[in-house]
C-alpha cells in the first residue's frame, strides 16, 4: 500500500461528515483511501452514479424479495448499507421524505415500491422532469386522490399538494392558482391493474384519458390558455419560489435542522447566504438539482455543520449496521430493521405518518424512541468480532492508543467516525476509560464503543 | 423402460391451475408423492411452510415454523420427497438439508456452514438417485457433492468459473431414469449435463432471451423421453429441449382461474369488479417462475411464484417405431413428401 | 362534564383508570357474540361459524362463543357492557387505515393526533408524571402519541431498562453510572441537545421507577403464559405499584383470520377471556379494580359471508366495556342482518358511531372534555353504575 506516502489531503472528518450526509456512513479504512484525493473529487463521485454499484442484482433478486413491505425494504436497506453510490440512495430518501407517499391508503406494494425506484433512477436530475414522472406516478396519483379528479368535477388534493408541499410553498400562489392547476391535471389517471386476489400484486400504469381532461382556459400564475399539466409543470419550475422551497428542503435535510416545515413562510431560512447560492444553482441549470447539490457540498457552511441534525431513525439504524459490518452478503435479517428497529424509533418507511412527511430535527426524540436509539446502538456494538467493531479494535490495538485513557477515548472516536462529542461527554468517557484499565484491550474497547453509541452527541448526524 | 425411438409432439396444452394468494403464497418448490398429494414450499418473509395440496385443489394442511431452531427453516429453496415421502428441504440460511415425515414431523439435519467435504455454503437444488442418494447443489460453493440419505459425504465435483464443469452459482438440479445429471448453472446462464459420478458431457444455452437461451435458469427436469425443461426464471418461461439440447417449445403462462381461486372470488364483490375493470392478459403469464416437475403421466408443473400458484401442462406425445420415424437426416430440407 | 365535581364514577377516592386493549385484525363481532337464531347466519357461514348448541347464550337471541365462558361469567356478575355494532358511516376496510382512525377519531382526514395522548395531556397539562400514559408491547401506538405529549413505552416489564443487551450486570451498572453523567439536564449546547438530554433523564425516572414494580408485587393469581395474560398482568402490577398511571394501552394481535379462522379465532377468545378475568381477579386481590375500566376494541368486523375457511374484512364490529363499576348488559343495538341493511351489500352496517363511545369514556369516566379530542358532540351511552 502506497497510502503513508501519499500526503493527506483532506480532512478525514469531513470526510466522514460527508459521508455521513451524502450517504449513510463509510468506513475508517475508506476514508483514508478518499482522504488522498481532493474532497471536491469525492464530492463529483457521489453526484455522479456509476454502473460500478457495488450491488449483485442478480443475487439480490435471488435471495431477498417478498410482497412484504419490509421485504423490499430489506432491498433497499442492502443498497443503502453496500451501494457505492451512496448519494443516489439517500437522494432517494430525500424524495421519499418530501413526496411522501404512504402505504397506509394505497396497501399497493408494487406501485410505492415502484415510487421508490423511480426516485433513485432520477434523484439528482432536472426538477421538471421529476415532477412530471411524480405527476404520473400511480402510487401518488391516488394517494392525492387524482383518480378522482375529473372533467367538470375537480378534485383538487393533488393540485393544492403539488403547489404547497411538494414544489413552491405557502404563500407562493393562490386558491384560483390550485382550482386551474388541478383543473390541468383532469384525466391523469392510471389503468386499473387486476385485484390482489387471488395472484397477487400486479403494476398499475400511467394513463392519460382525453375524454376525462378539461381542455378549458385557465390562469395560473400569470399564464393563461389551454393548459395541461406539463403547462403547469413547466411554469412552477421556472418559479424562483420552487428554487428557494427544493433548496430550503435539501438543506434541511443535508445540512442543518430547520424549524418544521409549516412555519417557513415565517421564519427565514437559518443560512440565507447558502439558500441563495442554491437557488441560483437551480435557476441557472433549470432546475438541475445535481447542480443544486453540488453548490451545497462544496459550501463552507455545509463543511462546518458537523453534528448539526439529529438522525433519522433509518440514519441511526443503517450506520449503526454499517459500522457493524454485518450485512455486506445476504442475511434473513435484514428486514427486521425497517420493520421493527425504524418502526419503534417512530419512522415506518413507505408510510409517512401524513402527506407531509415526517417531521424531523428533535420531533425524532422523545422517551420511547431515544430508549430504542439507544437500545438498538448499543446491542448492535457488542459483538467484538463483528468485523466492522473488530476493525475499529485492530486500529486502537495497533496504533497503542489504549495506553493512556484520554488517547483511549479521542483514538475511538477517530476511529467510528472520526465523530466528536462535547467537552462534558468527552470527560465522561475518559473516567470510565480510567475506571476499566484493569480489563483487557479487547473487551475495554467494546465496553467503549457501547457507551459513545449512547451518547447524546451520537444522536447526531 | 426404454426411450422411445422416435416422438410426434402432439401438443403440450394447459391443464389447470392450482393455489391461489395466501394459501400457496410465494410457492418456490414442490415435489409429488403418491395418491396426486403434492407438497409445496413456500417462502416468503417470515414463512417457511410446506402447505400439502390434492390436485383437486384441496388444502390438506401445512407444517413448517420459521426461525433459527433445530427443527426451523429460514431460507428453504428445494424440497424432494423419497420412497416413503419424507421430505427433505434445503436451507441456504441454515446451510443445511432438514428432514421432515409427511405428517410433518421433524426427523434431523445435515450439512454446516463451511467449504470443507461436506460443508454447505447456500446450498440449493437437492435431489435422489434411484439409490435414494441425494445430490446437494453447493452454491455458493459452486459444486455439486452427493451424500448418502443420512448425510454421509460420498463425493463432489466442480469449481467457480465458467469452462466445462465450472460453475458459477449454480441452483437447480435434476436426474434423469439413466442416472445423469442436469445442473443449473445460474450465473453462467446455461445447463451443463453430467454422469453419475459428475463427468461432464454436455453443456446448452448462452446469456439472452431468444429462445434456447437464458436468463438466470433456476431450475432443470427431465421427463421418461428424455426431454429437458429449463426454468428460465429470468425471461419468465419454461423451455423445453429434446435429449440431444435442441430448443422446441416454450411455456409463458395460460392460467385460468384456480378452484380454490374461483370459490373466493365468488364470496367478495369487489375484486370481482376491479377484476372486471382491469386487462387480465398479465394474469395469464408466468411471474419469476422458480421451479419445475415433471410426473409420470407426463403432466409438466411450474411454480409460479409471483403469482402465487402452481400452472399445469400435460404433454401429448406418442412415440414412434423405426418404421414410424425416419431415420435422421443428414441436412436439412425444403423438399416435402 | 356530566359527573359531579368532586367524585369519580367508581365511587372511592382513587382517580379513575381506563386501560385500553386492541384486538388487533379485525375481530370477528358475529363469532364472538352469536346471533344464534338468524337463519342468514348459518346461511352466510357454512365453514366459520359456531353451531346452536355449543353457543352460551346470554339471552334468546345471542350467545357468545364457547371459548369466551370466561368473559361470561363476568357478564353474568354483571361487570361486562356489550357495545354492539360500533363503526362510523363509510367503514374503512384496510387494517392500517381503519386502525388510524380508531386510533385518532379522524375518519377523513390523516391526523398525527391519538385520542387518548390528548387526554393524558388534559390529565397532566405540565408532563409532570411520564408515567401519566403507559403503553405495554411494540412500539408505542398512534392513540398514545401526540406532539409534546410525554407517555411512556414498555416493551417488557421485567427486562425494561436502557443498555439491556449488556449482559453482565457490573458493566452495566458502571456504564450506567456515565450514561446518568450524559443526559444531566442543563448543560449542554443549544435547544435541541437540551431537550435530548432532559428527554434522557426522563427515560431514566421512568425506568427507576419502573423497575422497582416487578420486586413490589405479590399475587395468588396465576395467569396463562400468553402475551395478552402477560401485557395484562404488567398493567396490574404497575397499577397496583401506584405510580399514577391513568391510561394504559395493550394490544392483543392476530385477529385477521382469512383463512382457517376456527381454530385461530377460538384460541384467541379463550386467550383474552382467561386473560381478562385474571387480570380482574388479580386487582381485587390488592382491592384495586374499583377504579379501573378496560375498553376493548377492534378496528372493524368481519364480511358477512365467510370465504370457506375464514373471513374476510367487513364493518360493524364491537367492543366491550369491563370493570366492576360497568352496568353491565347489551347497548346500542346488534347490526341488522336484513341484507337490505347491509353496507356495500356484504357487510353490517354499524349502528353506533365509535367517536360516542370515546366521548363516553372520556367524560363519563375519566372526567376529561372529549369535544375536541373526537371532533363534536355524539351521542354517548350510559354504561356505568351511578354512584
Amino acid at each position: 500500500m502506497s497510502t503513508k506516502a501519499v500526503e493527506a489531503k483532506t480532512d478525514p472528518a469531513l470526510l466522514a461528515h460527508l459521508y455521513r450526509r451524502a450517504g449513510f456512513g463509510i468506513n475508517r479504512d475508506e476514508i483514508d483511501q478518499l482522504a488522498t484525493e481532493d474532497y471536491s473529487d469525492t464530492v463529483e463521485f457521489l453526484l455522479n452514479p456509476t454502473a460500478e454499484t457495488g450491488i449483485p442484482e442478480d443475487e439480490l433478486k435471488r435471495y431477498l424479495g417478498g410482497e412484504a413491505p419490509h421485504a423490499y425494504l430489506a432491498i433497499w436497506l442492502y443498497r443503502m448499507l453496500n451501494s457505492r453510490n451512496q448519494l443516489q440512495e439517500k437522494m432517494a430518501l430525500f424524495w421519499h421524505g418530501l413526496f411522501a407517499t404512504g402505504l397506509v391508503k394505497n396497501e399497493h406494494i408494487l406501485s410505492s415500491s415502484n415510487q421508490i425506484e423511480m426516485f433513485r433512477e432520477n434523484g439528482m436530475g432536472e426538477m421538471r422532469e421529476i415532477l412530471m414522472d411524480l405527476a404520473k406516478d400511480p402510487a401518488m396519483i391516488f394517494w392525492l386522490d387524482n383518480n378522482e379528479n375529473h372533467l367538470g368535477e375537480p378534485n383538487e388534493n393533488w393540485g393544492r399538494e403539488l403547489l404547497e408541499l411538494f414544489s413552491l410553498g405557502v404563500g407562493n400562489y393562490s386558491e384560483i392558482d390550485i382550482k386551474h392547476a388541478s383543473r390541468a391535471f383532469t384525466g391523469w389517471t392510471f389503468a386499473q391493474s387486476p385485484p390482489l386476489y387471488p395472484h397477487g400484486y400486479y403494476p398499475a400504469d400511467f394513463l392519460f384519458r382525453e375524454d376525462d381532461h378539461d381542455n378549458g382556459d385557465k390562469e395560473f400564475l400569470g399564464h393563461t390558455g389551454n393548459l395541461d399539466g406539463g403547462d403547469i409543470i413547466d411554469i412552477i419550475v421556472k418559479q424562483p419560489s420552487c428554487a428557494a422551497f427544493i433548496s430550503r428542503h435539501l438543506y434541511n435535510f443535508f445540512v442543518a435542522d430547520e424549524p418544521q416545515v409549516p412555519t417557513w413562510n415565517d421564519l427565514p431560512p437559518l443560512d440565507p447566504e447558502l439558500i441563495d447560492a442554491m437557488c441560483k444553482a437551480f435557476m441557472d441549470s433549470d432546475g438541475e438539482i445535481k447542480s443544486v447539490l453540488r453548490v451545497m457540498f462544496n459550501s463552507d457552511s455545509f463543511k462546518n455543520a458537523r453534528f448539526k441534525k439529529v438522525k433519522s431513525p433509518i440514519e441511526m439504524v443503517a450506520g449503526i449496521l454499517k459500522l457493524a459490518g454485518e450485512h455486506t452478503d445476504f442475511r434473513h435479517d435484514l428486514a427486521k430493521y425497517p420493520q421493527s428497529s425504524t418502526f419503534t424509533m417512530g419512522q415506518i418507511l413507505l408510510d409517512p405518518p401524513t402527506v407531509e412527511g415526517w417531521h424531523t430535527g428533535r420531533e425524532w426524540i422523545d422517551g420511547g424512541n431515544l430508549t430504542e436509539r439507544i437500545n438498538f446502538a448499543v446491542d448492535q456494538v457488542g459483538d467484538g468480532l463483528s468485523p466492522g467493531i473488530k476493525r475499529i479494535i485492530d486500529r486502537l490495538v495497533e496504533s497503542g492508543s489504549l495506553s493512556t485513557p484520554e488517547s483511549f477515548v479521542d483514538t475511538t472516536l477517530d476511529a467510528m467516525g472520526p465523530i466528536s462529542v462535547e467537552d462534558s461527554t468527552r470527560e465522561a468517557l475518559v473516567d470510565y476509560a480510567r475506571k476499566t484499565e484493569v480489563d483487557d484491550d479487547r473487551s475495554r474497547a467494546v465496553r467503549m464503543i457501547r457507551l459513545m453509541v449512547s451518547t447524546p452527541d451520537f444522536q447526531y448526524a | 423402460m426404454a426411450r422411445p425411438y422416435g416422438l410426434l409432439r402432439a401438443g403440450f396444452p394447459y391443464l389447470k391451475s392450482l393455489g391461489m394468494r395466501r394459501l400457496t403464497n410465494y410457492p418456490v418448490d414442490l415435489t409429488l408423492g403418491a395418491e396426486g398429494r403434492i407438497y409445496i414450499l413456500n417462502r416468503q418473509q417470515d414463512l417457511a411452510q410446506i402447505r400439502k395440496y390434492s390436485f383437486d385443489d384441496e388444502d390438506l394442511g401445512n407444517f413448517g415454523t420459521v426461525g433459527d431452531g433445530e427443527d426451523e427453516l429460514q431460507w428453504p429453496v428445494s424440497i424432494i420427497a423419497d420412497s416413503e415421502e419424507n421430505l427433505f428441504i434445503s436451507d441456504e440460511s441454515h446451510h443445511r438439508i432438514s428432514s421432515f415425515d409427511k405428517e410433518g414431523e421433524f426427523l434431523g439435519t445435515f450439512g454446516e456452514y463451511g467449504s470443507g467435504e461436506g460443508q454447505l455454503n447456500r446450498p440449493a437444488g437437492i435431489v435422489f438417485d434411484a439409490d435414494e442418494n441425494i445430490y446437494v447443489v453447493d452454491s455458493k460453493n459452486h459444486r455439486v457433492q452427493k451424500f448418502t440419505k443420512d448425510g454421509k459425504f460420498l463425493l463432489e465435483w466442480g469449481s467457480h468459473g465458467d469452462g466445462d464443469g465450472e460453475f458459477d452459482l449454480p441452483w437447480g438440479i435434476t436426474v434423469d431414469e439413466l442416472g445423469d445429471v442436469y445442473v443449473a448453472d445460474w450465473r453462467n446462464d446455461r445447463v451443463q449435463k453430467f454422469t453419475t459420478d459428475g463427468e461432464f458431457v454436455m453443456k446448452f444455452g448462452k446469456s439472452g432471451s431468444a429462445n434456447g437461451e437464458f436468463n438466470r435458469p433456476t431450475d432443470v427436469a427431465v421427463d421418461l423421453d428424455g426431454d429437458i425443461y429449463v426454468c428460465d426464471r429470468g425471461n419468465n418461461r419454461v423451455q423445453l429441449f429434446n435429449a440431444e439440447a435442441r430448443y422446441v417449445d416454450k411455456f409463458i403462462g395460460d392460467a385460468t382461474l384456480s378452484k380454490i381461486g374461483r370459490e373466493y372470488m365468488m364470496t367478495n364483490a369487489s375484486p370481482n369488479r376491479i377484476r372486471d375493470m382491469a386487462v387480465l392478459e398479465p394474469q395469464k403469464r408466468l411471474r419469476q417462475p422458480r421451479s419445475i416437475a415433471v410426473d409420470s403421466d407426463m403432466r409438466l408443473y411450474i411454480t409460479d411464484t409471483g403469482s402465487y400458484r402452481i400452472q399445469v401442462y400435460q404433454k401429448e406425445a406418442i412415440h414412434l417405431n423405426s418404421q414410424q420415424f425416419a431415420p435422421p437426416m443428414r441436412s436439412v430440407t425444403l423438399h416435402q413428401e | 362534564m356530566s359527573d359531579n365535581g368532586n367524585g369519580t364514577k367508581n365511587g372511592s377516592k382513587k382517580p379513575p383508570v381506563l386501560v385500553v386493549l386492541q384486538m388487533t385484525g379485525g375481530n370477528d363481532f358475529m363469532n364472538t357474540l352469536v346471533p344464534f337464531t338468524e337463519g342468514i347466519y348459518y346461511d352466510s357461514r357454512h365453514t366459520v361459524r359456531i353451531d346452536e348448541d355449543r353457543v352460551i347464550p346470554i339471552n334468546d337471541k345471542l350467545g357468545f362463543h364457547p371459548a369466551a365462558a370466561p368473559l361470561k361469567e363476568m357478564y353474568d356478575k354483571g361487570d361486562v357492557a356489550i357495545i354492539q355494532g360500533i363503526g362510523y358511516e363509510n367503514a374503512n376496510r384496510s387494517h392500517f387505515r381503519a386502525m388510524d382512525i380508531m386510533h385518532t377519531a379522524e375518519p377523513l382526514t390523516i391526523s398525527t393526533k391519538g385520542w387518548l395522548a390528548q387526554a393524558i395531556q388534559q390529565l397532566d397539562p405540565n408532563g409532570k408524571n411520564v408515567l401519566t400514559g403507559v403503553s405495554f408491547g411494540r412500539g408505542l401506538p398512534r392513540a398514545m402519541a401526540a406532539p409534546g405529549v410525554r407517555v411512556t413505552s414498555v416493551g417488557d416489564l421485567d427486562s425494561y431498562g436502557l443498555m439491556t443487551s449488556v449482559e453482565i450486570k457490573e458493566d452495566r451498572a458502571e456504564a450506567m453510572d456515565i450514561f446518568k453523567r450524559f443526559y444531566t439536564p442543563g448543560i449542554g449546547s443549544g435547544a435541541t441537545m437540551s431537550y435530548l438530554k432532559q428527554t434522557g433523564d426522563d427515560v431514566l425516572t421512568g425506568i427507576d421507577r419502573l423497575q422497582e414494580v416487578p420486586g413490589r408485587y405479590e399475587s395468588t393469581i396465576e395467569y396463562e403464559d400468553n402475551p395478552i395474560a402477560k401485557s395484562l398482568r404488567d398493567v396490574a402490577r404497575t397499577h397496583i405499584a401506584g405510580l399514577g398511571t391513568r391510561i394504559f394501552y395493550v394490544q392483543h394481535a392476530g385477529y385477521d383470520h382469512h383463512a382457517i379462522e376456527m381454530p385461530a379465532h377460538e384460541r384467541l377468545l379463550g386467550e383474552l377471556s382467561g386473560a381478562l378475568r385474571d387480570f380482574m381477579d388479580d386487582l381485587r386481590e390488592h382491592d384495586a379494580a374499583e377504579e379501573v375500566i378496560i375498553y376493548a376494541f377492534t378496528e372493524f368486523g368481519r364480511r358477512v359471508q365467510d370465504n370457506g375457511s375464514g373471513t374476510d374484512h367487513g364493518s360493524g364490529g364491537g367492543a366491550f366495556v369491563i370493570g366492576e363499576r360497568v352496568e353491565g348488559g347489551l347497548y346500542a343495538e346488534y347490526p341488522s342482518l336484513d341484507p337490505k341493511t347491509f353496507a356495500n351489500g356484504e357487510d353490517l352496517a354499524h349502528t353506533f358511531d365509535f367517536r360516542g363511545v370515546y366521548a363516553t369514556l372520556l367524560e363519563q369516566w375519566m372526567s376529561v372534555e372529549s369535544q375536541d379530542i373526537v371532533k363534536g358532540n355524539y351521542e354517548q351511552l350510559h354504561p356505568f353504575k351511578t354512584a
